[in-house]
């Protein structure tokens, strides 16, 4: 009979459940927002005390606070690395919801900075990817608000029923970037022009070679309707650009591209927050991308913007190059 | 060199690197060091929230490419250990609660240790040389102190430590001054080398009759930077170079004239020079060429073991293992100012 192990610390309570074969073996639970650290492993040995046999590790990936969240993020990867079976991660705010039957409902979390971590749950089903906002934006909705304010925590008894209903998470949710990050040093971001299809071309070709757009392609690309083109430029030299087209509603990234030798910059995120925020002036409903299975650097990078694999185009990308195709809700 | 000693990984992630090491026994089996120092530069320094967060990125794979090296899998570990302090707390729990995570699962031994230790400790790798006692001379980022190590696991005492900023820290900040990026460290030991370290009489800190009084084995570096800056400010056409070698030599200088004193003074042959700044090429040479002389017994680790790693975390927990020293409790508290003097928490 399979067991799982539920962690959480995304909120200043510690918890933690060994859920086996659908029953509740063990359950415990420390609160204080600075003592994630030393209570998660003594609630662990106390639970390994009762079962040490582990099928899974389910982790609640947030949002909340983030040194707290990476505690239990950081335990939870490193344990099941050790006992070889699989980490999966859910948002802890399906963890507090589970809790609250109402049809329409908001659950919020300390953000800290006077601000707050939240969902909105319409019918048991979590409307978009958890924002942050301030507590009086919430309460213009008149919908009851539920969660840490009013002592109620993520539940890790649910955690195995949600893992179940493959809203799952590979990274932490931050939502908020790092207050210290600012735009890539040194480039300037603008709008792409005709003149920049040149040297576009020369990164397409050096980046994906016979996988990517040719000029004509490019060229008919760029020149299309309802589309957003930016481009970075270091030193007045092109070295990235990314585009965005808007389909009936549903924005679509057309191309996300990093010169070789300025990635793990930046700027590739920095694209990406400009083609999301024309998304949004838009009104777009939902913004959708496509990847390369196996693409070790985007992937994470569009997991951290709360984009979420929906399907899988096989030969997208020529004969076995099989697409990931992923979608972040934005409203 | 003892090559049969118990198998040790040790994690390190109390500043911007995340680093495994494995050991057995003494000896060297893996170093993985994955560093968001790029992230960082842009600032002129680490920022914890983009160090913690590169952590969590990187830890998982690092520990992968650390077993994949040792050519062992993680069952084999026989104990662990990871950097409990001091350093940025955010970062230390990344490290700690992942430690916890493999221990907890194979019900293993986990050793939480003093990250300047473990920067001593790194000279016990792949050698079976006597480590203690010995002076040493811990110079990084964030700590300039002189340390008289009676055993390196239970009793060390500091002789003395700055009074304002580490030595690194004053690399860094004339870095700053002088254009010539971040980490200032290798920088400055770049920019120094076609300089002439004679050329500015820079002051150093804390060698007059009177200081050392009370601060004989001591450090001030912060009167450095706001000689170099008055210095840059009368002399608009200043070679830079110079300057860079004239404030590195004020500042290994007095590190070595304070360090060889105090062995000297306390009978204790051996110089132990360990942390980021040991990395350093004048304080290398200027160290072997003064203690040649003094007749005292130099040991510096090699360069890439100098700055962070989890080599030296894995070493001092092996130390640690081999005194038969009890393991850290469940649930020990990473502390980010933690002093020398508790080697294992
Ligand atoms: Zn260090």
């Amino acid at each position: 009979m399979s067991t799982s192990l539920a962690i959480d610390t995304s909120t200043s309570r510690t918890s933690i459940a060994l859920v086996k074969a659908g029953k509740v073996i063990f359950q415990a639970h420390h609160d204080g927002a600075l003592s994630h650290g030393e209570a998660l492993p003594k609630l662990i040995a106390d639970a390994l005390a009762v079962q040490s046999e582990i099928d899974e590790v389910i982790v609640g990936m947030g949002p909340g606070p983030f040194t707290g969240l990476r505690v239990g993020i950081s335990f939870a990867e490193s344990f099941a690395f050790a006992r070889g079976i699989k980490c999966v991660g859910i948002c802890s705010l399906d963890a507090i919801a589970t809790q609250f039957s109402d049809p329409d409902f908001i659950v919020a979390v300390d953000a800290r900075r006077k601000e707050v971590f939240y969902a909105r749950y319409t019918d048991g089903f979590r409307i978009g990817e958890p924002n942050v906002c301030q507590p009086s934006q919430l309460n213009v909705l008149q919908l009851p608000i539920y969660g840490e304010a009013l002592s109620q925590f993520p539940d890790p008894t649910e955690f195995v029923a949600i893992a179940k209903s493959g809203r799952t998470y590979t990274s932490p949710i931050y939502v908020r970037r790092p207050d210290a990050y600012p735009a890539p040093e040194g480039v300037k971001f603008r709008a792409m022009t005709q003149l920049d299809l040149v040297p576009a071309f020369a990164i397409e070709k050096a980046a994906y070679g016979k996988d990517g757009w040719t000029m004509a392609q490019l060229k008919e690309e760029y020149l299309g309707k309802e589309r957003m083109y930016v481009a970075g430029e270091f030193g007045g030299e092109l070295i990235a650009y990314a585009g965005v087209f808007n389909l009936a509603g549903v924005a679509d990234v057309l191309t996300l591209t990093v010169a070789d030798g300025h990635r793990r910059k930046g700027i590739g995120r920095e694209l990406l927050r400009r083609l999301i925020d024309w998304a949004r002036t838009q009104k777009c409903e939902a913004i959708m991308l496509e990847v390369r299975v196996g693409n070790g650097e985007a992937i994470p990078l569009y997991e951290a913007f709360g984009f979420i694999e929906i399907s899988q185009r096989k030969d997208y990308y020529g004969p076995g190059k099989t697409a990931i195709v992923m979608r972040k809700e934005l409203k | 060199m003892k090559n049969s000693g118990a198998l040790v990984l040790g994690i390190e992630t109390s500043c911007d690197e995340t680093a495994v090491g494995i050991v057995s026994g003494r000896k060297l089996l893996a170093n993985i060091i994955s560093s968001s120092v790029d992230e960082h530069a842009r600032f002129g320094g680490v920022v914890p929230e983009i160090a913690s967060r590169a952590h969590l990125e990187a830890m998982q794979s690092v520990i992968s490419r650390a077993l994949a090296e040792a050519k062992i899998s993680i069952k084999d570990i026989d104990a662990f250990a990871v950097t409990a302090g001091p350093g940025l707390i955010g970062a230390l729990l990344v490290g700690t609660s992942s430690a916890a995570g493999l221990a907890l699962a194979l019900n293993k031994p986990l050793y939480g240790v003093n990250h300047l230790s473990a920067h001593i400790a790194v000279d016990s790798l792949n050698s079976d040389h006597k480590l203690d006692p010995a002076i040493a001379l811990l110079v990084s980022g964030g700590h300039s102190s002189i340390l008289q190590v009676n055993d390196l696991t239970s009793d060390v005492k500091t002789l003395g430590s700055t009074i304002d900023d580490a030595a690194g820290e004053a690399f860094d900040k004339i870095a700053r001054i002088l254009e010539l990026g971040f980490p200032g460290g290798p920088a400055i030991d770049k920019d120094a080398k076609s300089g002439n370290p004679a050329a500015i009489d820079f002051p150093r800190g804390l060698t007059l009759a009177r200081d050392l009084i009370d601060h004989k084995y001591d450090f001030s570096f912060s009167g450095l930077k706001t000689a170099v800056s008055r210095y840059l400010a009368k002399s608009p056409d200043h070679i830079r170079a110079d300057v860079s070698a004239s404030f590195q030599e004020a500042v290994v200088d007095v590190l070595l004239t304070k360090a060889i004193g105090a062995a000297k003074d306390s009978g204790i042959e051996t110089l132990i020079i360990a942390g980021g700044v040991a990395a350093n090429s004048r304080l290398r040479s200027l160290a072997k060429e003064r203690t040649e002389k003094a007749g005292i017994n130099l040991r510096i680790p090699p360069m890439d073991l100098c700055t962070d790693n989890g080599a030296m975390v894995a070493a001092i927990g092996s130390l640690a293992v081999a005194k038969g020293l009890a393991p850290s409790k469940v649930g020990f508290e990473a502390n980010s100012s933690s002093g020398i003097t508790t080697p294992i928490f």
